[in-house]
Formats: C-alpha cells, structure tokens, sequence
C-alpha cells in the first residue's frame, strides 16, 4: 500500500447477521488442463509414447538385461532371437539392453536441452520485447547472428568448444536452440504487450513484474510450448548427430544416435540394427508432437 | 481538503508526441468536483484519450510525452509522483474502464481471478476475501449467475458482459474518480442503454466522481453535470450540461449539436447538418484557431489562438466572438 493513498474510501461491508455468500470452488485451473488432455485420444497416446520410453530409461538399471557395453564375440550381428530379442551389433552387444540404456542419453539429451534453451531464451525474448530500445537492439542482434549460422553447426562449435561429453552436448544443443525461443518470446511479447488487457492491467495499479508474470507469459505460452516439444525431437535429432561425430555420447556408453551411426555401415548384413534406433528415435518425436498439440490445446482457455 | 476543492485538477497540460511541431494536447484544463460527472466530448482523434491515458499515467512514454501543465488529484501532484506511486494510486483510487471489452480482459485467467488481483494489488486481504469482493462486485454490477460467472473466462462471456466485468473491476476497490473511456462504444445500442445506467446508478451509490470520454452528444445529454468540449487538442468549450445545450456558444459546439438527428416534425427525412471540412492533421496545425478552417464566422482575428473565456458562471469558451449574440449581426450569423 502507497503512502499517497489518503482517506480511505467508503468500503461496502457485509451487514452483521447476513449470511456470508458461501462460494462454490471449481476445481482449480491444473486439473481442468488434465481434465482436456485427457479427453484428447492423440495427446494421450503421445503422452503414453513418451512415458513408455521414460520409464523404460529410468528402469534400465534394475531390468534384467546384460550390461550395454558388454560383448559376445560368439554373437556378433545375430538377428533377433530369443536370446536377444532385438538382435545384436557388431561386437556382440544385446541391442535390446542398448536400446533401453541409449533412451536414457536421447531423452535426456531431448529434456535437457530444450530446457536449458527455453530457461535461458524465454526470459531473454520477453525482456526484449518488453524494454525494447537498446535493450531489445542488443539482444536481438546477438540473436541474429547466431540464428545466422546452422543450428547443427553452432551446436558441433558449441560442443568442439565444451569438450566431448553428453552433459556438454546438452548445454551446446540448448544453447544452439536458445535463439530460437529468444525469437519466439520477443515476437510474442511484442504482440501481447499492446493488448488492452495489459493496458488495463496497467489501469488497475498492477505491478510490472506482476505484468510480466501473469499477463504476458500465459498468454506467450502456448506457442513456446509446441515450439519446445517441437524443438525436443530436434534436440534428440542433434543429439545423435554429435554422438556420431564423437562429440556426445562417448563410446561405449550407447545412444541411440550413435547406434544409428554405426548400423548404417551394415544396413545390409544387419538390417535391425539400424531399425530398432530409427524406430525408437521416430515413436519418441511422434510422442512429444502429439502430446505438445494436445498441450497447447488443453492450455487454451478458448478451447473447451 | 475544503468541501469545495476540486477532487481533479487539470492545468494547462500540453502533450506531444515525438518532436512533432504543435501539441497532440494543447493547453487543456479543467476539473471535477467529488462525484460530479464531466463528460469530455470530441471526434476521432481530438485528444480525448491522451488526455485520459494522462490522467492515469499510462501515456506510452516516449514517444508521447507531457510538455506542460499539472494535474492535481486528491491533493496529490499527479505529475511529480513517482512510477510506484502512481501505480498505487491506478485501480485504487482512480480506475478506468476501457473500450473495447472484448480484448480488455486477460484471456488466460478467469474474470473472478481478474477482479481478485485488482483487489489483492490495493487492500490487505487475502484471496478467500478478495474472491468474496469479486462475487459482489459481479452482482452488483448485475451479471446473472454471478457465482459461476466468477470461473467464466473472458471470451465465455458476451461483450455486454464483460463490460460490465470491467465495470466491476474498475469499482472493486471503491474509487474516488472513474474514467470511462468510451465505454458503451464497442456495445449493441440497447446494452449501452444499460451499461450506461448502470455506470450511473453505481455512481450515485458510490459518490464517485465520472469522466466519460464520448463522441456520442446523445450519452452526454444523459449522464453529465458538465462538459468539456475538445477539438483538435484544445478545450473550445466547457459549460454545466444545460448551458451547452441550450446555449452553445463555440462554433464547432453548435456545429456538433446540429448533426445530431432529431425527432421533431420539421427536422424528420431533413438532411443532417455537417461541419464542412476535416479535422486538421496534428502535422499541419493551423496556428491560430484550429477551427478556423471550417469556421462559418472566421476572420482575420482568428489567426490568433482565441484564449479559453468565462462568458457566464462555469461557461467558458475559446472563441473570439464569443458570446456570439454579441459579436455578429444576425445576417452574418446565417
């Protein structure tokens, strides 16, 4: 409260004795999103993709599966079989334990990534598009120039530059996708700040934090949501492609980029070893599509 | 304060946007009694929201800056305050209400959450009291089911309905003066009829002072106690509502109220009257009297700005010749 505010004015206070209107709660706003999503088929069956691939990454350790990086010179490039339900690779590995230990890398590539791009390109484009001036000029340069340069390459640099580990992949894929948010975030803040309702907002005494916070990022969300998920299949895409360039995953840890890379030298004599990583990678960018839309959807107060 | 102390004092505020040459707001003043109700009429473009956004504090700085002039409300030197303040004093003690309800909500939170924050942001309450404030505030404002209408988010409800949820959050914390910026623009005919009485009504309950920036001749007729008529960025004409309607005395005033439609016999399938000519563009500002250029009675005089005159008690006008009766003879009049 201001020290300005002199008087206070006549307040409308409930009567003595009248009876205090008894208000009826709506469940709150979390569980109406879960409540849309879950009428979504598609959005359940991505959600469903993607948590299958989790919890098999996360259960890695306790499945009863051979060690990934353990090989059998007896069992080099067997078809599936009973004894390796998805075959093996050349140097005798279980491609099923591969499989399930290389999610681990790709999704946590994926996650990690995208939240290290949105974390540090949302509050940036959002400040650039509220300050503006030289504010805005100075971040939306540097955004520019890197946007200027392959999303893969800036990535390899980044990595080149880190030193080759899957942590350092992460930061250099999450930093390679930042200006994309940057972007995204300031296009849409430049778009919801002359709305009426931040005007008004303004109108009512409501603080520029208070602004930032509950005007403009729910209504810049939706969009920066999609772009995420979109951005995570992309995210396990470069993953793979700076494991295959010895710059992620580092051998003999498995991922599935890496799997990839190596099953092409042998498409014909194995093809299931490039199946199963090309599989997975596909079902996982499925998953996070469909359940990014629904998200998106569910998030929209308009939709119903 | 003595009980006769304006409750909003304008003076001379000039308003500029970029480096432009001539005022957007020139020279404006005017005041507003405790619970009087002062209508500020004028065309597209005249001012008339500048110099709301002003009052309130939110002029889009740069490129629009003030130049000139104070604005005293409450005892409080709106202009010298800082941003704090004034933000404390925006939805607390002054509140506005916009004109276009539709877009004027926050489409991501509910109506009663909306109406809650505006009064969390002023008064030590917390969220089961503000939400409490929020219900009453929508049955006061006579929206039906007030109770479920509380979890309706903005685009469920129509556009009469949200008005009167602005109106609602804008009266939530008890104002002291309520600036309406068209506010029944954006509205079907009959519902501005009700979003207009019932800014009235609420008013009278209220002892809240009122300024309804309109270009609609017919809602000032209804609601105000005084008007302030502008034309490109200066005040021309003030009076007490009877006085300017019964007596207008500005040329562009008399032009304005004989555009209005009539029901009388004789004016019924007549044409409308117009004022010739256009709103001069804030780049080529005449000099003297703005109006001169569409001004049957203009002279050489009106190269000169006519300054702002007390004709009659609380009628002031910005014209050489006024009062007209005395400066023309019938036949130039005509």
């Amino acid at each position: 409260m201001s020290t300005v505010v002199s008087a206070p004015a006549p307040r409308m206070q409930p009567q003595a004795g009248e009876v205090q209107p008894q208000i009826e709660k709506l469940p709150p706003r979390r569980s109406r999103v879960w409540e849309k999503l879950r009428r979504r088929p598609s959005a359940l069956f991505g959600a469903v993709l993607v948590g299958t691939f989790v919890i098999l990454a996360i259960a890695a350790p306790i499945l009863p599966i051979p060690p990934p990086a353990q090989g059998d010179w007896g069992a080099i490039r067997v078809a599936p079989s009973l004894d390796h339900p998805l075959g093996t690779d050349q140097n005798g590995r279980d491609l099923l334990s591969r499989m399930i230990w290389g999610a681990q890398a790709s999704l946590l590539a994926g996650v990690v990534s995208v939240v290290i791009a949105v974390l540090a390109g949302v509050p940036l484009g959002v400040i650039a598009g509220w300050r503006g001036g030289w504010t805005d000029a100075t971040i939306s340069r540097i955004t520019e120039a890197l946007l200027a340069v392959p999303f893969l390459i800036l990535a390899i640099a980044f990595a080149a530059f880190l030193g080759p580990s899957l942590t350092n992949a992460m930061i250099a894929i999450g930093l390679s996708a930042t200006p994309i948010f940057i972007r995204l975030a300031r296009g849409q803040t430049l778009a919801v700040k002359t709305e009426d309702y931040v005007e008004s907002a303004r109108a009512a005494g409501v603080g520029q934090m208070s602004i930032l916070w509950r005007y403009i990022l729910p209504n810049i969300a939706p969009p920066i949501i999609v772009q995420a998920t979109l951005t995570v299949a992309t995210a396990i895409i470069a993953e793979a492609s700076l494991s295959f360039l010895g710059l992620g995953q580092q051998p003999p840890a498995p991922s599935w980029g890496a799997m990839l890379n190596t099953a092409k030298n042998f498409m014909e004599q194995a093809p299931w070893m490039a199946m199963w990583p090309g599989a997975a990678i596909f079902l996982v960018v499925l998953g996070f599509n469909l359940f990014g839309d629904g998200l998106r959807d569910a998030l929209d107060p308009r939709e119903s | 304060m003595s009980d006769n102390a304006p409750l909003l004092a304008v003076e001379d505020l000039s308003i500029m946007i970029g480096r432009q040459a001539e005022n957007l707001v020139d020279g404006v003043s005017f005041s507003v009694m405790p619970g009087e109700t002062l209508c500020i009429v004028g065309e597209s473009g005249c001012g008339k929201s500048v110099t709301a956004l002003a009052l309130m504090g939110l002029l889009q700085t740069p490129p629009v800056h003030i130049t000139s002039g104070s604005v005293r409300f409450d005892g409080h030197d709106l202009l010298g305050l800082s941003v704090d303040d004034w933000s404390d004093l925006r939805g607390d003690r002054m509140a506005m209400i916009f004109q276009e309800p539709m877009t004027a909500l926050n489409p991501a939170f509910t109506i009663g959450d909306q109406i809650a924050e505006s009064v969390m942001r002023h008064r030590r309450i917390g969220a089961e009291a503000a939400r409490a404030r929020a219900l009453e505030m929508l049955e006061r404002v006579g929206i039906p089911a007030a109770r479920t209408r509380l979890d309706a988010y903005p685009h469920q409800l129509s556009g009469g309905m949200r008005q009167r949820a602005m109106i609602a959050m804008a009266l939530a914390n008890d104002p002291t003066l309520l600036i309406a910026d068209e506010p029944t623009t954006a509205l079907d005919v009959t519902i501005q009829a009700q979003v207009l009485q019932l800014i009235r009504d609420l008013q009278r309950e209220s002892g809240t002072a009122l300024i309804l920036i309109t270009h609609d001749l017919g809602v000032v007729a209804e609601v105000a106690d005084k008007v302030a008529v502008m034309y490109a960025g200066r005040i021309v004409e003030t009076a007490p509502v009877e006085a300017l309607f019964n007596d207008p005395q500005h040329p562009y005033t008399i032009g304005l109220i004989g555009s209005l439609p009539g029901l009388e016999a004789g004016q019924r399938g007549s044409r409308l009257a117009t004022i010739p000519g256009l709103v001069p563009a804030p780049e080529s500002m005449p000099a003297g009297c703005r109006f001169a250029d569409r001004c049957p009675f203009a002279t050489a005089t009106c190269a000169e700005a006519p300054p702002l005159r007390e004709i009659a008690s609380g009628h002031a006008v910005a014209c050489h010749y006024a009062p007209l009766e005395e400066h023309c003879a019938p036949e130039q009049a005509a």
